[in-house]
């Protein structure tokens, strides 16, 4: 390890620790879906390669430093799979020095060398990416059922590069923690270890070479997009974590390498890891992330974010109001305090950086899974970046409700699970009349703010609120035609108020100046309509807002209709009736 | 995004054309800095060909009203999009200048 720094230096061969004579050459990448980190190490007896990566050029950059270290002392080169997902090889499928299985061998878990073989796009996750995989020949398929079946006895092998090396199989671990383990002696040089660790996918391994454990992708395997991906395993996935912490555990490794990212010290790793476990414990019964569900949360990324857009806008607009009046009443304190309870350049650098890979996105026709995850990425981002509990009591409750909602159920879809909705028995018409009367009048009324008068505090916060919190229809004549209630019917309360909040917002900010609420029975359902003249939204955008509605509208238990012309709008929801 | 000044009748009417996000509304801010230190104290913003603005905007707006609020300034906005007047109203910024249909009503007014 290079002196005063915890890292592997990358594109720089330096020693690898607890082995006596063999050097490694990293190439970190910054974590993306294209390619994989690189692991290039030079033993005495073998040149070893860990994952080629993604790219052409990522390969042909490692076949360059093989044939030099090749000039140097002509070994044999094993290039080991730490997986077969495209990002991890696909690079080296059209790079000449990599095409002669005289030269280099492959080497991959008895799984992996199967799909390999037969160029399986499902597995490789090449369909999901929009590729295509060549078939490839696996020399030294590992963890074989062959080999499993004589534990402890080392097999010799001579490879189709003239290499010669031992395997021996057996386990590691006790109790329900075991891993399937081989070794593999190259020459008198060090060791190198396999162990099985399925459930990113099949084929998965880590391998160990003195004090570093390469582990593949198993620290992003319960991240959202990536579990669910095809072969993955929650239950494998858990038993190999548990299998890996307790090889951390017991010693003998100082850094981990995983597929994508920085190296990591032992103890950041053994932390991390845990909370992979922790996370997976969560992700049972998820749905497998194939090209359709890709395509489908690619979809409600757009459209969430449309929405995501507006209300972080408003809400950061809102604070700003309040930061600016307060600084107007000569509270510069309070209005800095407004400010820092939303990080809004943040927020704003993060709604852009999605807007521009959106555009790219489609100017180049990717694959929708790249815009599913890039969405993932910011909605995480974006729910560390507002206080939620600080917020609530000052700006429109519902603007915050929303935006929280809003986040969590993308993540949720993107997790695997369907966006979640709670039906449950509800009068329609005590739901709306509630909703419209709590949109109408301010939350805190005349009488609370006289009760606040001789606590200063208390007067603050029901001044910040009043300036904050602007009741939606407070200018504009509303009129709901009375219906005589109950009308029950299961719906998700949640979402039901949410869908009707972003469509009275929808008229009311584009200008409309009445609106009317008409709730009927209509045999077995009960319609809600929402009528009110306004200026339409353009074309483009009143599609994309349309769509998110109607889903939010099933995710609240009915439907959603829309009829408009120039002169009014009307959205009908329809709701069945208990 | 593009912006065109001109002066019509006493009034600084900046045309701006495009998005008003974190990237171009600092350049916002300094074109309109530089008019308000030159002495041009009535602003009117076309935002005829803005589609989109994002909260950086919004405070380049609070801020330019902050700065022109003595006797004599003006500061206003005109021609805005369905999006852009959504946001505006529900961030409740309708209440802190004034927002007009078209540039002749604004200037008529002022």
């Amino acid at each position: 390890m290079p002196a005063g720094n915890d890292q592997l230096i990358t594109i720089s061969w330096q020693q690898v620790p607890g082995t006596d004579g063999a050097s490694i050459y990293p190439i970190v990448r910054k974590i993306d879906t294209l390619s994989s980190n690189s692991y290039l190490i030079a033993t005495p007896d073998a040149i070893i390669l860990i994952d080629p990566g993604g790219l052409p050029e990522q390969a042909e950059q490692l076949a360059s430093v093989i044939g030099e270290i090749r000039q140097e002392q002509d070994r044999p080169v094993i290039v080991f799979l730490t997986h077969a997902h495209i990002d991890h090889f696909a690079g080296c499928q059209g790079v000449p020095a990599f095409a002669h299985p005289e030269t280099v061998i492959f080497a991959a878990h008895e799984t992996g060398a199967g799909i390999l073989g037969r160029g399986d796009c499902g597995f490789t996750q090449a369909d999901l990416l929009g590729q295509k995989v060549v078939p490839m020949k696996i020399g030294l398929p590992l963890l074989t059922a062959d080999r499993s079946g004589r534990p402890g006895v080392p097999v010799d092998l001579r490879l189709a590069n003239g290499a010669r090396v031992s395997v021996t199989d057996d386990r590691i671990g006790t109790g329900g923690v075991v891993l399937s383990r081989e070794r593999i002696v190259f020459g008198p040089g060090p060791a190198l270890e396999i162990l099985h660790t399925p459930g990113h996918s099949p084929d998965s391994i880590c391998l160990r070479l003195g004090g570093l454990l390469f582990i593949g992708d198993i620290l992003f395997a319960a991240n959202p997009g990536v579990a669910g991906m095809r072969g993955w395993d929650q239950a494998a996935l858990i038993r190999s974590l548990d299998g890996i912490l307790a090889l951390l555990s017991g010693g003998g490794v100082s850094y981990v390498c995983p597929g994508h990212g920085r190296v990591i010290p032992l103890d950041d790793a053994i932390r991390v890891l845990s909370a992979v476990r922790t996370d997976a414990l969560a992700l049972a019964n998820i749905a497998e992330l194939n090209r359709d569900r890709a395509v489908q949360t690619a979809a409600f990324a757009e459209d969430c974010m449309e929405q995501v857009n507006e209300l972080f806008t408003v809400m950061v607009g809102r604070l700003s109001y309040v930061s600016y009046v307060m600084e107007e009443l000569g509270e510069s304190d309070v209005a800095g305090r407004m400010e820092s309870l939303i990080n809004s350049d943040t927020i704003d650098e993060l709604l852009k950086a999605f807007s521009d890979f959106a555009e790219e996105h489609h100017r180049h026709n990717r694959v929708p899974v790249h815009l599913a995850l890039k969405a993932a990425q910011v909605v995480m981002k974006l729910e560390r970046a507002f206080r939620k509990d600080e917020l609530s009591p000052i700006i429109d409750p519902t603007l915050v409700q929303r935006a929280g909602r809003l986040l969590s159920d993308y993540t949720t879809m993107m997790r695997g699970f369907s966006p979640p909705g709670e039906l449950s028995g509800c009068d329609i018409i005590a739901l709306v009349e509630a909703l419209v009367t709590g949109l109408s009048v301010s939350s805190c009324s005349d009488e609370e703010v006289f009760n606040s008068a001789d606590d200063d505090a208390a007067f603050m916060q029901i001044l910040l609120a009043r300036i904050g919190t602007r009741p939606l229809l407070e200018d504009v004549a509303f009129s709901m035609e009375p219906m005589q209630g109950p009308l029950m019917a299961s719906i998700d309360r949640d979402h039901f108020t949410d869908v009707l909040t972003y469509i009275l917002e929808d008229l009311v900010g584009t200008g409309a100046d009445h609106i009317t609420i008409t709730v009927q029975r209509d045999g077995r359902n009960g319609v809600l309509t929402v009528s009110g003249k306004a200026g339409l939204l353009p074309t483009a955008e009143q599609r994309k807002t349309f769509r998110f509605l109607q889903g939010l509208c099933n995710r609240a238990g009915g439907s959603l209709e829309y009829k408009g012309d120039k002169e009014i709008q009307q959205f009908m929801i329809t709701i069945g009736l208990m | 995004m593009e912006i065109i000044p001109a002066i019509r009748d006493g009034t600084t009417v900046l045309s701006i054309s495009g998005r008003i996000d974190t990237v171009t509304a600092p350049v916002l801010e300094q074109v309109i800095n530089r008019e308000i230190e030159g002495g041009h104290r009535k602003v009117l913003l076309d935002f005829s060909a803005v589609s989109y603005i994002s909260s950086g905007g919004l405070r380049v707006l609070l801020a330019t009203a902050k700065k022109l609020k003595a006797p004599g300034d003006r500061f206003g906005l005109c021609c805005l999009s369905a999006e852009v007047l959504k946001i505006l109203r529900l961030a409740g910024f309708t209440s802190i200048f004034s927002i007009y249909p078209s540039e002749g009503e604004a200037r008529a007014g002022w």
